[in-house]
């Protein structure tokens, strides 16, 4: 199976007042399609910097970063939002639903800025699949955490379904059930998974909870912005052999 | 990413909309818009309103004076050409009726007299007054009231004027050029244009004064006369109001300039308005482009959505605002219809052009700049949950703003003094807020403790911003002590030039041996005349020794006959400045101060006067400064006493006389028959209705500018309320008491207040400066209160304005502010 996220010596810095802080080094990965990698460890330790590096949400300052093809790490801002318009979606650990927007207009926003047809359609069946077919026209503060999390997940696979060519699609998640409770984290992690498996999307997640690493194909784990240990669990053999920390 | 449909900018502001975050930057544009139009409307309207009234002293458009009858092919011209058109013949001549005798000030009038204005008369003496517009019909005349004593007649009696037997048929109360010839002598009579042959009056070398008045069109009449004034001659002059009627004129341009000054800051206190708006705008929008672009949105796909939306809502807020600010105008219109003089004609289409230019000026000036930082926000920001604006100097803002604001006040104001006069202001404000804000937070106020730490603890952490909060508010102190210390100015100078008691009567030829009796009759009266002045008419004829004519100098003093005076006390309204004043022994003459400017003349000079064919020669002792709307009598050369006692002179005086005392004018003219009284009781009362409807505009302007004023300050306290609140609720969970806190938001906004107003005071003392000297042409005094106002009622404002809207942020239960802030 070929891979459809590959990160080649990324290190990434940011200056401070007290000199260069460095939030990554030297790290590198690859992913096969329709797999999953978590991605662990202590606060500040990079997780969501590198999470949002291999979105091509940000650069790295230096190393490569090839996602469904493409090298984002050589393609200014413009370009990088195009690739993400096309196969990356989002889920936040404060869901990041905009207040303004019902759940329906929530999950259209993605098609609508692909000015796509039937954005109200498509938005109402992915909000069906997450189970709030009856909940399109509340607006955030009307719902619940999980709630709030499943329109979340309806709005990133439903970026994903629309503009991923085959099973390019990948879906980056940031601590999902970090503002849930133990009972809607699971369900919500539940969802994930199931919707993974349903739409062979890859799926990269940040988490502190070793149940839901454990689930997923491989198991990366940060300290001070390097690897510390990398867990083989890939079905095919293993791309995660690769790394070197 | 496949290109967006052009419809979801639309989409998302209609969501915007209802969310209720967009109705923040649309009030703002709204109130802009409706608050410049609005002053736009009425000031424009005002401008017409004054316009009318003022053509009404000359009871036309304009004029045409003329000492001989024009061609008739000129007026022929005039009607071809559609414009309206009347004439007058003005002359004196001696009335009779039985054995009466008075001489009287004649003016003959022709049909359509008065093309402006109106004429007020009554058909018998205890009837009211009648409006009309239109002279006495052929045959008949008006009279002045105290006519009909003097001459002993009554209504319909006969009264002969020339050879003519004319009937008194009604009362003449109010002309409306009656300002044209100010000091024609006697009392009014008018009659109609017809009768004129039958009078046999006017020969070849009398006296007569004739007047063409035209109206109509102002494209038609500005061809005609382009078409016309070639073909004058010497004898022929066209009277516009600056020369029929200068004092009434000076104060119209400078209400004119006041309201293009109260419509500038308008404009400036609508775009910090939406400056302020439009920068809270992008701030809580910063999270919704970070998620947009997590999503794959760019950063050109981000400004084709706001720059979408903001076009859509500049349209719907300045259509908003046209109509509410054209409501509002109408409205205030109606309420003051009592106030007005003349219904004020309908603006034409500048207000809504100038409401229509405000908006987008303002929209795209001050809300395009938040919007391009915004579109900078980078989608990391979803990960780390910071939802802080870029904070980058963004060059666009500095510069589209400021220069979108200042073409749009110099095209609205149309004058560039009042241009630099604001940006002066502000410049001072701006680098002074920055300066202050320095002084603030590194002030050692935080050692008092208590409040005082948490008040200096917050302006320390919004430092830059406070910067930008200082300046707004400083704006709109600025914009309100500017205008409301302009218009006492204003207003105070009118006062000044007019006092209540001003005289407002002229007795001239007083013959040496009257002067003791009539200043018996006056002070028997208790009426208080200025000083009687000797006056001899004498020409000056050389300067140093140069014949006059040989002068380059060519000013009409050298060419016709002055009057001399001379007095031992200089007069209140005199000034010496240079040389001195005579002492007993001392010989010379004064000059008044521009005459000998425009003349060449200095301290020293030796002047030749001719009079009565024998000639003086004296040197220049002193130049003096005069005020000649004093209403007093003035000369532009004063002798030493004793210099002139060789030739016959005549007295003049002036004096006051109230409405009710009229009658005692027919005294003074019975007891000593040489003596001619020049009365202008009724042009100084009409300029002073004038003034007062004037003030009256711009007191209406000035509180609608205050409104505006406020709305800013609101405007800015908002802006920065969501930090406050969520501080002030942490504080409160963390065991602050409310009581604390309340003292702490009362400094915090009292200290912005202060500085604010402190700011505002030194740009408003400069832009007041710039006004008086480049715009009003008054001299600059300084203001003390306006340095003690100015912080006094910023610390009054933004200290009452800042806590009554944080104070939910005490009265409610901290987790409530927390959750609804959430």
């Amino acid at each position: 199976m070929s891979a459809i996220l590959r990160a080649e010596n990324l290190y990434h810095r940011v200056p401070t007042s007290e000199g260069t802080l460095t939030l990554l080094n030297n790290i590198s990965l690859q992913l096969a399609r329709g797999e999953s990698l978590a991605i662990t460890g202590a606060s500040g330790s990079g997780k969501s910097t590198l999470l949002g590096l291999l979105a091509g949400l940000d650069k790295p300052s230096e190393g490569r970063i090839w996602l469904a093809g493409d090298e984002i790490t050589a393609m200014d801002e413009e370009q990088r939002a195009a690739v993400r318009a096309r196969c990356v979606g989002f889920v936040f650990q404060t869901f990041q639903l905009l207040p303004g927007l019902t759940a329906q207009e929530n999950v259209m926003l993605p098609s609508e800025l692909r000015g796509e047809r039937n954005a109200a359609g498509r938005a109402a069946e992915f909000l069906a699949r997450v189970g709030l077919e009856h909940r399109l026209g509340h607006y955030p503060r009307q719902l619940s955490g999980g709630e709030q999390q499943r329109v979340a997940i309806a709005r990133a696979y439903c970026s994903i379904a629309g503009g991923a060519s085959g099973n390019d699609g990948i879906l980056f998640a940031d601590e999902p059930t970090g503002s849930l409770d133990a009972g809607n984290g699971e369900r919500i992690i539940d969802l994930m998974f199931q919707l993974n498996a349903e739409s062979g999307t890859t799926l990269v997640l940040v988490t502190h909870e070793q149940r839901l690493a454990e689930r997923c194909h491989s198991h990366l784990r940060l300290a001070a912005g390097e690897i510390e240990t990398a867990d083989l669990l890939s079905r095919d053999g293993g791309n995660l052999s690769e790394v070197s920390a | 990413m496949a290109a967006t449909t052009p419809m979801l900018p639309l989409k998302l502001l209609g969501r915007d909309w209802r969310g209720g975050e967009l109705a923040l930057i649309a009030t703002a544009l709204v109130l802009a818009v409706a608050c410049v139009t609005a002053i736009a409307h009425f000031s424009d309207r005002l401008t017409r309103a004054m316009h009318i009234q003022s053509q009404s002293f000359l009871a036309a458009e304009r004029v045409v004076r003329s000492s001989k009858p024009v061609d008739k092919g000129w007026l022929e011209e005039a009607r071809a050409r559609g414009l309206q058109q009347a004439e007058t013949v003005s002359f004196a001549s001696m009335l009779s009726a039985g054995d009466q005798f008075q001489f009287a000030a004649v003016k003959a009038v022709s049909p359509g007299y008065p093309l402006v204005g109106h004429l007020e008369m009554r058909p018998a003496p205890d009837a009211s007054r009648t409006v009309v517009r239109q002279g006495p019909p052929a045959r008949e005349v008006w009279l002045e009231p105290r006519l009909l004593p003097l001459l002993n007649l009554d209504i319909g009696d006969s009264l002969q004027i020339g050879e003519a037997a004319l009937t008194v048929s009604g009362l003449l109360d109010h002309e409306p050029d009656r300002s044209d010839n100010l000091f024609a002598m006697g009392a009014r009579v008018l009659m109609n244009v017809a009768d004129l042959p039958a009078t046999n009056i006017i020969q070849p070398g009398s006296r007569v004064r004739y007047r063409y008045l035209f109206a109509g069109d102002d494209v038609a009449l500005a061809r005609y006369f382009d078409w016309l004034e070639p073909r004058l001659t010497e004898h022929q002059r066209v009277i516009d109001l600056r020369e029929g009627q200068p004092r009434v004129a000076s104060a119209l341009d400078r209400a004119e300039s006041f309201l293009f000054l109260a419509g500038s800051l308008a404009v400036l206190l609508a775009s910090v308005a939406v400056g302020l708006a439009s920068r809270r705008y992008s701030l809580r929008h910063t999270a919704y482009v970070a998620v947009m672009k997590s999503l794959g949105a760019g950063r050109a796909k981000v400004l084709q959505i706001y720059i979408g939306q903001l076009v859509a809502l500049a349209f719907c807020a300045t259509a908003a605002g046209l109509l509410i600010g054209s409501l509002v105008q109408a409205q205030a219109v109606t309420l003051m219809a009592d106030f007005f003089p003349v219904d004020p004609p309908p603006s034409g289409w500048s207000p809504l052009l100038v409401g229509l230019a405000t908006g987008f000026a303002c929209a795209f000036g001050f809300a395009l700049p938040p919007l391009f930082r915004l579109a900078r926000t980078d989608p990391m920001q979803t990960l780390r949950r910071d939802w802080s604006n870029p904070d980058r100097r963004e060059w666009l803002g500095l510069v589209l703003g400021p220069t979108s604001m200042l073409l749009l006040i110099w095209w609205l104001s149309g004058s560039l003094p009042i241009t630099l006069a604001l940006f002066a202001g502000m410049a001072l404000l701006v680098g002074g807020s920055a300066l202050v804000n320095l002084l603030l937070v590194r002030g050692r106020l935080a050692s008092l403790g208590g409040p005082w730490r948490i008040a200096l603890g917050s302006l320390q952490r919004r430092a830059a911003f406070n910067t930008l909060l200082i300046a707004a508010f400083g704006t709109g102190l600025l914009a309100m002590l500017s205008l409301v210390f302009a218009r006492t100015t204003l207003i105070d100078e009118w006062r000044m030039q007019l006092p209540e008691n001003a005289p407002n009567h002229f007795l001239i030829n007083i013959a040496p041996h009257d002067v003791q009796g009539l200043q018996s009759l006056l002070d028997e009266n208790g009426v208080q005349a200025t000083e009687l002045y000797p006056m001899v008419r004498g020409r000056l004829v050389a300067i140093n020794g140069v014949p006059a004519k040989e002068r380059k100098e060519q000013a009409g003093a050298l060419r016709r006959e002055l009057n001399l005076s001379w007095t031992e006390n200089l007069a209140p309204d005199n000034r010496i400045l240079a040389g001195k004043w005579w002492d007993e022994a001392d010989e010379g003459v004064s000059v008044e101060v521009e005459l000998a400017a425009r003349l060449g003349l200095a301290l020293g000079d030796r002047l030749r006067f001719s009079i009565g064919g024998l000639e003086v020669e004296t040197h220049i002792a002193s130049l003096r400064s005069l005020d000649w709307n004093s209403m007093r009598p003035n000369f532009y050369m004063l002798f030493a006493p004793g210099t002139l006692d060789d030739f016959p002179a005549t007295y003049i005086t002036s004096f006051y006389l109230p409405p009710e005392r009229k009658l005692l004018v027919n005294d003074l003219v019975r007891e000593f028959p040489s003596v001619s009284v020049i009365e202008l009781d009724k042009i100084i009362q009409r300029i002073r209705e004038t003034i007062d409807q004037v003030s009256l505009a711009i007191e209406s302007v000035m509180a609608l500018m205050l409104v505006a004023g406020v709305l800013v300050l609101i405007s800015g306290v908002r802006a920065s309320i969501t930090e406050r609140l969520q501080e002030a609720a942490i504080i409160r969970t963390l065991g602050g008491r409310r009581t604390l806190l309340l003292q702490s938001l009362v400094i915090e906004f009292g200290l912005l207040g202060i500085a604010a107003g402190l700011l505002a005071a030194i740009g408003a003392e400069a832009t007041l400066a710039v006004l008086a000297t480049r715009v009003f042409e008054l001299p600059f005094t300084m203001h003390p209160l306006l340095w003690l106002l100015g912080p006094l009622a910023g610390a009054l404002l933004v200290g009452v304005a800042g806590t009554l809207a944080c104070r939910s942020s005490v009265s409610q239960p901290p987790l409530k502010v927390l959750r609804e802030l959430a």
